[in-house]
């Protein structure tokens, strides 16, 4: 059984099919790869697995069970958490704070009574979120202001405040945007890490590099169709592949 | 010296009206509905005492419960609109309820007299306090206890995790969404605490004035209770009894000697500190600055 | 049945004034996404000073008083937008929205300060006509201002959508940063809009005292309130919807003033107002939400 499953999933905004008929299997412990021109439907894809846009017709499952309408916040506590595309933190909290509010996963629930929950301080959890701001390699900015962060930092502690959800499932649209070379190695160490703790990940990215060497499916998508679906290999041998997204050149 | 304990009283009174927005500013929701909840709790706590004949105490509290219980109920349609429909919204709802009051004809007869609240006159004789022959200090301090009580709490909201969510809310609502924050419930829960600080104070303004009518309760102080946390710094609570402070103290008994100048200055003042201070008296520089001094320098390099 | 014909065509005529001020507060939204709460005041203070050209010449015709409220509403929209807009950062909501509420305080308290707080009479144009239809009458003043707001507003959709002015509004209200790579000031639009809606608020105002007869400082607060239900009604944005929900909430007003009285009546266009919040809260014309 896959964990993330979209059966005929379409979005329709007025004329335009931004998604259309999509069907994909993300199985648990994967990271799968969602690729396709500007426009394709990738990011769309991503709001209507966490519930922001409303399906026009289709269904998602997540663990088994339908998502039906579930409003964001409860399918996260399903196990879905997200990166966005266009960097979205609470700039005038500290990078601590970032991590803080995230705590919202069931299994913080059931470790804490509502109003240590709620009403606790910050000496509750420090192990925790000092361990996410190693992982994250931000240890020494705990108390900046987020808005205060370099945009390779921003990215990180994204990541890092996605996974203070402790999800099952990650979503990753494109975390690689705007990053170096060296940025892009360390984000994939990271990635691979995530995998190696038992999350699976769902990566949407331009970069093929990245895409290329650290996935172990990939979807392609064009004008909210997937054309083609396999393994890395498979999907450079793809002529389809080639002619919309590649348009005959090699990654 | 009563002089100063009664304006000490006003401040005391307008500072919880202005914490009662701040908490509701800080979820990003600008209400001007507090003015509305303040009048229920003052119209409450009047015909608790005055016509139930009960203590001050109980009185108070069930105010601020009804404070709290009407701006749950408030909140839960008016947050569904966003934004400056918000703002429209709570307006009206303010306005409204100062309109029920004008409307409202409650009185019954007691030892020959007719108490209670009637219409546009008002409700009048709620004199809990000299009757039970409490001083002005002792309404002072019994105010201030109130209102130290109500800033502890928003302190504390402001250290614990339910403070960095609120200002989360406040900063990004689709990324908190996406973090796993219940919207409605944080904004929800902001509106009910904002609701019973105000209906607290509602209770203690109807006592120590002895006589309410509509006409106070106005879009005037609904935008009072806004300006206080905006003018203040929506940083720290202190902003708040410092923007209090200066409006009720400096701007209002302060200026009296301007006569009816002081009106036109009070506007233009506001405009002033808004364009010279955008993010408030009290924004982060200033309580660097402040924190410095008291740590003695230590902390300047 | 014909006073409540009466009541309500009365109240769609002065429905007008209500929708020139939605429309104020509609376009400045449009176009900065800001809320002016000093504008109905604003309104109101042009047509104070529009009275002041009766002091100065004795006997000067309605017109001119009128002339004159358009005139200095234009005025006092700029001063608005100098104090509340022009230096605050934009990353200050708060605070433009706050000084906007202290300009609205002061422009209430110079007109208080300066006639005592005593209404002052106000001229009308064909006050003393009457049509009539059997029982059924519609006064000359109020046609007057029903026509007067409507070519003021056929004059303001001229400009919108004749003129490059107008067009650079509207790319401005539609993408401010894309307008702003495109060369367009983005400055001076927003400036432009304030005296626009300013030169709308003085006949708005010019216009409410005319069908009243009388101009007070207390009109400020209610018409702030209308002005802001008559937006939301409408549809945020919306101008064809401003003027809609005006000429429907005057009638509405109207006729429970007939038959509720006039203290009971702002209640139910409160209630009104919540009704569209609940089941409408895009208002009739709600501008179509797009992707994100």
């Amino acid at each position: 059984m896959a964990l993330l499953e979209l059966k005929g999933v379409s979005r329709h905004f007025g004329g335009v099919r931004a998604v259309d008929g999509l069907d994909l299997a993300v199985e648990a412990g994967q990271i799968f790869g969602l690729i396709g021109p500007n426009g394709s439907g990738k990011s769309t894809t991503v709001n209507l697995i966490t519930g922001l846009f409303a399906l026009t017709s289709g269904s998602i499952a997540f663990d088994g069970r339908d998502f039906g309408a579930l409003p964001t916040h409860l399918r996260l506590g399903r196990g879905v958490a997200r990166s966005f595309q266009n960097i979205r933190l609470f700039g005038q909290l500290t990078v601590w704070q970032n991590l803080w509010v995230a705590q919202n996963s069931p299994a913080d629930h059931a470790k804490r009574g509502f109003l240590s929950r709620w009403l606790g301080g910050q000496g509750d959890v420090r192990e925790e979120i000092s361990q996410l701001l190693e992982f994250s390699g931000l240890a020494h900015k705990q108390d900046e202001l987020a808005a205060n962060l370099a945009f390779g930092e921003q990215r990180r502690l994204e990541l890092a405040r996605a996974l203070a959800t402790r999800p099952k499932l990650v979503l990753l649209d494109e975390p690689a945007a705007g990053m170096n070379n060296e940025e892009i190695g360390l984000l994939r160490d990271r990635i691979l890490k995530m995998r190696a703790q038992g999350i699976t990940v769902l990566l949407v990215e331009h970069v093929m590099e990245l895409v290329m060497d650290v996935t172990d499916r990939i979807a392609v998508l064009n004008f909210g169709q997937k054309i083609a679906e396999g393994t890395p290999s498979e999907i450079q041998a793809d002529a389809a592949v080639r002619k919309a997204y590649l348009g005959g050149e090699t990654a | 010296m009563d002089f100063y304990f009664g304006l000490a009283q006003i401040i005391g009174v307008h500072t919880l009206l202005g914490l009662s927005a701040y908490i509701v500013l800080l979820t990003g929701q600008v209400s001007l509905a507090q003015a509305g909840f303040f009048a229920v709790g003052a119209y409450v706590a009047g015909m608790l005492t005055v016509l139930a004949g009960w203590a001050i105490l109980p009185a108070l509290a069930v105010s601020s419960l009804f404070g709290g219980a009407v701006a749950c109920a408030v909140g839960f349609p008016a947050l569904r609109v966003k934004g400056l429909m918000l703002v429209i919204a709570t307006l009206a709802f303010g306005e409204a309820v100062r309109l029920f009051f004008f409307n409202f004809d409650y009185q019954v007869a007691k030892g020959g007299v007719k108490l209670g609240p009637v219409g546009g006159e008002g409700f009048r004789q709620i004199r809990y306090f000299p009757e039970h022959g409490w001083t002005t200090m002792e309404v002072m301090l019994f105010i201030w206890g109130f209102v130290i009580l109500a800033m502890a709490l928003l302190w504390w909201f402001d250290r614990s995790r339910y403070g960095a969510v609120l200002r989360a809310v406040g900063e990004d609502e689709l990324a908190a969404q996406s973090v796993g924050i219940n919207l409605t419930a944080v904004k929800v829960s902001a509106m009910t605490v904002g609701g019973m600080i105000a209906g607290l104070g509602g209770g203690i303004y109807a006592h120590y004035t002895t006589h309410i009518e509509h006409a106070s309760f106005g879009i005037l102080l609904a935008t009072f209770a806004l300006a206080y946390p905006i003018l203040g710094g929506l940083e720290s609570v202190f902003g708040t009894v410092v923007a209090v402070v200066f409006v009720q103290g400096l701007l209002v008994e302060g200026l009296r000697f301007l006569g009816d100048w002081r009106n036109l200055l009070f506007g233009a003042l506001i405009v002033l500190a808004m364009n010279v201070r955008p993010k408030g008296f009290l924004d982060a520089p200033a309580l660097l600055w402040i924190g410095r001094i008291f740590r003695g320098r230590r902390g300047a390099a | 049945m014909l006073d409540f014909l009466q009541s309500a065509s009365d109240g769609i005529l002065f429905g007008a004034t209500y929708a020139l001020i939605g429309i104020g507060f509609t376009l400045v939204f449009g176009v900065m996404h800001k809320l002016n709460l000093a504008y109905a005041a604003a309104s109101v203070g042009g047509a104070y000073c529009g009275l002041l050209i009766v002091k100065v010449a004795a006997g000067a015709p309605a017109f001119a008083v009128f002339f004159g409220a358009f005139l200095a509403g234009g005025v006092l929209g700029y001063l608005v937008y100098l104090t509340c807009f022009h230096f605050i950062p934009v990353s200050n909501p708060l605070a433009a929205l706050m000084a906007t509420v202290g300009m609205l305080l002061l422009i209430d308290e110079i007109i208080v300060h300066e006639t005592d707080g005593v209404p002052l009479n106000y001229p009308a144009m064909f006050d003393d006509v009457m049509l009539r239809v059997g029982e059924f009458t519609l006064r000359g003043d109020l046609l007057m201002v029903f026509v007067v707001s409507m070519v003021c507003m056929a004059g303001l959709l001229a400009l919108l959508y004749k003129t490059r002015l107008g067009l650079a509004t509207r790319a401005v209200s539609q993408q401010a940063v894309a307008a702003q790579l495109c060369g367009i000031r983005v400055g001076r639009v927003n400036a432009m809009t304030f005296v626009v809606t300013g030169l709308l608020g003085g006949i708005a105002g010019a216009m409410i005292g005319a069908s009243v007869g009388t101009l007070s400082p207390l009109l400020t607060t209610p018409l702030t309130i209308k002005g802001l239900i008559v937006t939301v009604i409408g549809g945020l944005g919306s101008i064809p919807g401003a003027i809609i929900a005006g000429l429907l909430v005057g009638g509405f007003e109207s006729v429970l003033q007939q038959f509720r009285g006039v203290t009971e009546r702002d209640l139910y266009v409160m209630l009104l107002l919540f009704v569209f919040l609940v089941f409408r809260p895009g208002g009739l014309f709600a501008p179509k939400g797009g992707r994100d």
